[in-house]
């Protein structure tokens, strides 16, 4: 009773946190439930509900009234307008989404912060609440009882429209199928529109609402974003019931839970949504995951393991002959660009992101800008200055796990937020090596990333088995455990604090560590010049043919027998190994390590650079580190403090000038790639479907 | 009155449906038969504003339809009853009549007929004993009765039935073309896709045969009824008619 008696007050705050978590996550997944946006913004939105929520509040009744009024309207407006960006987006994906909603989030974010100061903003409550009251014999403030009997009002309401008006059959129809919803005489576009106008109006009331409780400042908007995201993720998109009782469970975490067990909290959250996520993707994915085809025994995870433990290496070569045919046939049948085949030299696969179509004439036409790039790559440390050229080498080491992101989000067909946790293997596995006297740069670099492919190897069968947006959260989920586990695990990672002095980093055995900028990056250049061309030659083997075939046309792969999980795995160790090596020439080039050099910025800004180069270009993710370390760095430095701004800025654009990447700017000319460039340049039907579904 | 003239509209990939005249006055049924990927959804996709056609013009009681966009082209008074049936299924029945009401504004007399739920009941009184449940609870034949009353709650002048027999037992099928007639006869202009010239030919005032996007054989329904050679023909042989209005 004791205990009970403690923890009454933290436990009443989680119902209030909670509910405020429910109000945001219902707008959340409204937006992704019934018109297909993976608002990645969505925290920014909540940001603006809060910042202006608290520059309205004055103590007054009259205040809290006007700031939820400006708040909301402001949120809603953002949500409408986040509908018109999207919708040349229809067809285009959920990542092609996240880029721009991030890009967005991005700049919102800045301009938050260049509007109402950098510092977190005061919030003041009618005063007629700014007491606290009597609850079971406990003194509890009275905002927040009056804060939980207005949530419930809104979410009441809320879930009122949507279960019981013609508003609210509107925009399930919506979700359900768009073209029908319009031959009722309703256009799907204000559907898609109002939808997510309420969803950002949602977020902002819950802004001005919820200020005294997750208080306007600049993590704000990745707080609310991470917190809500793990409520959609827990309670499905199904049922609003089920998405409340999530909220109040991780209200209940994000209070009682680290009041009680403040070891163990930060876990919680992610463990328990990647459980679910696992357990979701190995029972219900294989059935509705449309392209990916069915699973192999999806219902019997036991006979699963055995079938695939007992699938022998036998008929390999028939094996990727089926691929090779497999793969054609799609591509064909997708008007998509051939995939590698055998033939062709390794710069050519490199240059043509894994094309192949032409004679020697085309290869060295091809080649040409890759070798210059190489030629100016070496050149650059007589071009550069000290400082740009440590930024040149740390484009080099995000390369490397943009490069691991392209391998599985364009070659497997696996979408990760969470290749920053093999990276950051890799990195802390460099700095302790360091610092307990393994300096040579060979050890460092097959230290790393061997470790990072032994974490890739246990974290696999949880990636492997799901597809498409679930494989985001799960790795997202991943990557925010390896975070919290740097934070904890103080006596590897220094905590918070990081790892700095430990000793440099020689090139080869014995010798001196490299202190000069030139020698560690040339020592970068080299690892990441060797990673890079293993990498390509791996890719095109017939074991990158296997793994295109196993993205393009899994359910044909697995029908000719194909053990797709095995290559899939085999993949995601493959990149982590890659990741890891990423990692370990960061804190080479560095000679420092903060959690946030491996935190969810990282992870995106990896996915991002992947999207940008193309998905499936090596050189393309490599172009695309470069070009974001080159914005945020170095851009950046000459307008200081508007560094996310023009990153933002940056994602924004690619999404719209740049469909199919960095690498689809010289793609035109195959004949393969104009048709593929054709097909996503054609614009959509009229009046199209928002959710991206098509007609049968 | 539905006028189709010159028509020709595709996909991505390419034409479909090549150069088609077509006209179904009010009170009417004019069925279209063909193979498959013949353009015969194509062609209903098209009217119902789902494809932009690439030239021709469709008309509705003289006014001009052309380029516009499914949920205009459905409040002008074109209803859809789609291939599949296409019944939401999140919604209720009592949700889907409530969704889909839509009675006609008060200067708009060119409507046969105004429908309201209860009137869309009295015809299909399947609908009302199971109006609390969800559309994929439904049988094939409720669900296609809950698409047919979809597209009449809008008080349509023109009705686009896209093979509305479609897995449904013989019996349920001879129920739809009995609904079809009586819908005509209150004035509705019917267009009925149907896969079997047989069941076009028994209630259609015209029967036209597409072949690969073009129209291939035009024939009067009654005579269609007392001697099917000529459909069948145009159906089973190469074309090699040309088309006659």
């Amino acid at each position: 009773m004791d205990l009970l008696d403690a923890h009454f007050v933290p436990a009443v705050d989680g119902v209030a946190y909670g509910l405020l978590l429910f109000v945001v996550a219902a707008g959340l997944s409204l937006a992704f439930g019934t018109a297909g946006v993976l608002n990645l913004s969505h925290g920014t939105l909540y940001a603006i509900g809060a910042y202006t929520g608290a520059e309205l509040s004055d103590g007054t009744w009259g205040g809290l009234a006007v700031g939820l009024a400006a708040g909301t309207a402001a949120a809603a407006a953002a949500g409408a307008g986040l509908s018109a960006a999207t919708i040349p987006l229809a067809r285009r994906g959920h990542l092609a989404q996240a880029l721009l909603t991030f890009g967005l989030a991005l700049i919102g974010g800045n301009l938050l912060i260049e509007f109402f100061g950098a510092d977190d903003l005061p919030v003041r409550v009618p005063e007629a609440l700014d007491s606290s009251v009597t609850l079971l014999g406990h003194r509890y403030p009275a905002y927040r009882l009056c804060f939980i009997l207005m949530a419930v009002l809104l979410a009441a309401f809320g879930t009122w429209v949507l279960t019981r008006t013609r508003v609210g059959a509107a925009v399930r129809a919506s979700a359900d199928d768009p073209q029908m919803l319009a031959t009722t005489g309703h256009s799907p576009r204000a559907v898609h529109t109002g939808v997510l106008a309420a969803a950002g109006a949602l977020a902002g009331a819950a802004g001005v609402l919820g200020a005294p409780i997750i208080g306007p400042g600049a993590g704000t908007a990745d707080t609310v974003l991470m917190l809500s995201l793990v409520v959609v993720v827990l309670g499905g998109l199904r049922s609003l019931w089920m998405t409340l009782l999530a909220a109040i469970a991780v209200g209940e975490v994000q209070t009682l839970g680290v009041s009680l067990a403040p070891d163990l909290a930060p876990y919680l959250l992610f463990a328990a949504m990647a459980a679910v996520l696992i357990l979701r993707s190995q029972f219900t994915e294989p059935a509705t995951a449309g392209a990916h085809g069915g699973g192999d025994g999806g219902s019997d995870p036991v006979a699963w393991l055995r079938r695939r433990l007992s699938a022998s290496f036998s008929g390999r070569r028939a094996a990727t002959a089926t691929a090779e045919k497999a793969v054609a046939e799609k591509a064909v049948a997708d008007r998509r660009e051939p995939v590698p085949s055998a033939s062709g030299g390794p710069l050519r696969r490199l240059l043509s992101g894994g094309r192949d179509d032409g004679g020697l004439a085309a290869r060295g036409r091809k080649a040409a800008p890759l070798l210059a790039l190489l030629v100016l790559l070496i050149a650059l440390p007589t071009l550069l200055d000290a400082y740009t050229l440590s930024l040149a080498g740390s484009a080099l080491a995000l390369g490397l796990l943009a490069i691991s992101v392209a391998i599985l989000t364009g070659y497997a067909g696996l979408p990760t937020l969470g290749q920053t946790a093999p990276f950051a293997v890799g990195a802390y596995a460099t700095a302790n090596l360091a610092d307990a006297g393994w300096t040579a740069g060979p050890v460092q670099i097959v230290v790393a990333a061997i470790a990072a492919a032994l974490f890739s190897l246990v974290t696999g069968p949880a990636v492997i088995r799901a597809r498409g947006t679930t494989v985001l959260m799960i790795t997202l989920a991943i990557g925010e455990l390896a975070s919290a586990a740097i934070n904890q695990l103080k006596s590897l990672t220094g905590g918070a604090d990081g790892l700095v002095g430990f000793p440099p980093t020689q090139a080869l055995f014995g010798g001196e560590g490299m202190v000069e900028e030139s020698e560690v990056y040339n020592y970068a250049l080299a690892v990441a010049v060797i990673s890079v061309v293993v990498t390509v030659l791996v890719l095109r083997s017939p074991a990158g043919k296997l793994l295109t075939g196993t993205r393009n046309a899994e359910a044909r792969m697995r029908a000719s027998g194909h053990p797709v999980g095995r290559y899939l795995l085999i993949a995601h160790i493959g990149a982590g190994a890659l990741a890891g090596v990423g990692g370990s020439l960061m804190v080479t080039v560095q000679q420092y390590l903060s959690p946030a050099d491996v935190g969810f910025e990282i992870a995106a800004f990896a996915l991002l650079a992947a999207v940008i180069g193309g998905s499936t270009s090596v050189i393309g993710a490599l172009l695309g580190a470069g070009l974001i370390v080159f914005t945020r760095d170095w851009v950046a430095s000459s307008w200081p403090g508007h560094g996310p701004l023009l990153l933002g800025a940056l994602f924004v654009a690619a999404v719209y000038l740049l469909p199919r990447g960095l690498a689809g700017l010289r793609l035109g000319s195959g004949p393969g790639g104009r048709g593929a460039a054709k097909a996503d340049q054609l614009p959509p039907d009229h009046d199209s479907v928002p959710a991206g579904k098509v007609a049968p | 009155m539905l006028e189709l003239t010159g028509l020709t509209a595709g996909y991505h990939g390419g034409t479909v449906l090549h150069d088609l005249d077509l006209t179904v006055p009010a009170g009417s049924v004019h069925a279209i038969v063909g193979h498959n990927g013949a353009g015969k959804t194509t062609l209903v996709h098209t009217v119902a504003g789902f494809i932009r056609p690439s030239a021709g013009s469709v008309r509705l009681n003289g006014r001009e339809m052309t380029g516009q966009p499914a949920h205009k082209v459905a409040r002008a008074g074109i209803g859809l009853v789609p291939q599949g049936r296409r019944v939401f299924a999140g919604l209720t029945v009592a949700e889907h009549l409530r969704l889909s009401y839509r009675p006609p504004g008060r200067g708009d007399t060119s409507r046969p007929s105004r429908w309201t739920p209860e009137r869309v009941l009295e015809l299909l009184p399947r609908l009302g004993e199971r109006r609390g449940n969800r559309g994929t609870d439904l049988s094939g034949g409720e669900q296609q009765m809950l698409a047919l009353a979809r597209a009449l709650l809008g008080s349509p002048s023109v009705l686009l039935l896209d093979e509305p027999t479609e897995g449904l037992a013989p019996l349920l099928a001879k129920q739809v073309y009995e609904l079809v007639g009586t819908l005509a006869e209150e004035g509705i202009a019917v267009l009925l896709v149907s896969p079997s010239p047989a069941q076009a030919a028994e209630c259609a005032r015209t029967v036209t045969v597409l072949t690969s996007g073009r129209v291939t054989l035009r024939v009067d329904g009654a005579d269609a009824r007392t001697d099917p050679t000529a459909l069948h023909e145009a159906l089973e042989l190469t074309p090699v008619r040309t088309a006659a209005r």
